[in-house]
């Protein structure tokens, strides 16, 4: 996917974006950030009840670079925030961020807080944000299906055409 | 090992007593735990008197901490000690006042208290003369200011204020 350019004719075509976009949704490598009781949510997910693997998110990647889709479920404080740039920056294009939870939304209970970061956003680029303190999680499967939808009618020459996203420094 | 009782308030009291005098501020007993307070001076002695003596034998400092009881009555330093042998529980309080917050180091008697102390020092405030590695524990190392100190302004806070009640402050009545 990384591969396509501004010269590649073939993205032009809409049954091409469609078919692109189409696998793209369905397979996403999901990556866990886990950083306090929100992950937990984030492994009923994955489990069989819920089963996300289901929507085609397939449970831990083996690391960063094999993934395609950020989970940040916790807490983000300060001094662990330059960690989590470094595992978005090593991530391939096309990449994807779920803020999972109140925390990292926007610091939730510990928006008075001296050492957590409000707001992961302030750190990565957030394509879906799921409310609750913990969300349930049913709450992600619905974030997960709100960023296929969002996958669904992404332009691909906009998307992979060289112009990577910056992270929000 | 026998396993004997755990020593009583009063019989630990009194035997502190017999040794330190009137640095053995007070004795007192709090949950079923003996509660002595002590100077500062004397405290790295106090401790070392528990961990020796074998009637204290406190082996194990479960931890250190402190609360900021203000500017006029400073740190209140805490340390919690256990013996595994008698099975009793010994606190110790220190008085630190607030312009100068320095206390001796017991890390040197448990090694347990070497992070517990570092924790205790960037959250406070307090120094501890004589630890080993004197740097910031859980803190990222640019921050600045002590922040379980009361004086310590949360800046959140300042810029929208809390809409409930909070604890320890009075409410203003309209």
């Amino acid at each position: 996917m990384g591969l396509i350019t501004e010269k590649t004719p073939l993205p032009k075509l809409q049954p091409v974006k469609f078919i692109l976009n189409w696998g793209r949704r369905y397979s996403l490598w999901v990556m866990n950030f886990g950083l306090a009781c929100c992950a937990i949510e984030f492994i009923a997910a994955s489990t069989s009840k819920n089963d996300f693997i289901r929507l085609g998110v397939i449970p831990t990647a083996h690391g960063p670079r094999q993934a395609d889709l950020l989970v940040v479920a916790g807490t983000l404080t300060d001094k662990m925030a330059p960690a989590l740039k470094r595992v978005y920056e090593q991530m391939p294009d096309p990449k994807y961020v779920i803020s999972f939870g109140s925390c990292s939304n926007c610091g939730g209970p510990y928006w008075d807080s001296y050492s957590v970061t409000k707001g992961v956003d302030q750190i990565v680029p957030i394509d879906v944000y799921v409310p609750g303190c913990p969300p349930r999680p049913e709450a992600l499967l619905h974030g997960i299906i709100e960023l296929q939808n969002k996958i669904k009618d992404e332009d691909i020459e906009e998307k992979f055409g060289g112009k990577v996203q910056p992270a929000v420094s | 090992m026998g396993r004997s009782s755990p020593l009583s308030p009063d019989e630990a009291g009194s035997r502190l007593r017999a040794r330190f005098g009137s640095d053995v501020v007070d004795v007192a007993e709090q949950h079923g735990h003996i509660v002595a307070t002590v100077t500062r001076e004397r405290y790295h002695d106090v401790c070392r008197f528990m961990r020796d003596e074998p009637e204290l034998a406190c082996d194990y400092a479960d931890f250190t901490s402190a609360v900021d009881w203000g500017e006029e009555r400073g740190f209140e330093l805490l340390t919690h000690l256990f013996s595994t042998v008698h099975h009793h529980n010994v606190r110790l309080k220190v008085a630190v006042p607030y312009d100068d917050p320095v206390v001796p180091t017991v890390s040197d008697l448990w090694p347990t208290c070497d992070w517990h102390e570092r924790e205790t020092a960037e959250m406070f405030g307090i120094r501890f003369q004589g630890h080993p590695t004197p740097v910031k524990l859980l803190l990222a190392e640019p921050f600045e200011g002590h922040p379980l100190r009361k004086s310590f302004p949360l800046m959140t806070r300042e810029a929208k204020p809390w809409p409930g009640a909070v604890e320890g402050e009075e409410v203003e009545e309209e």
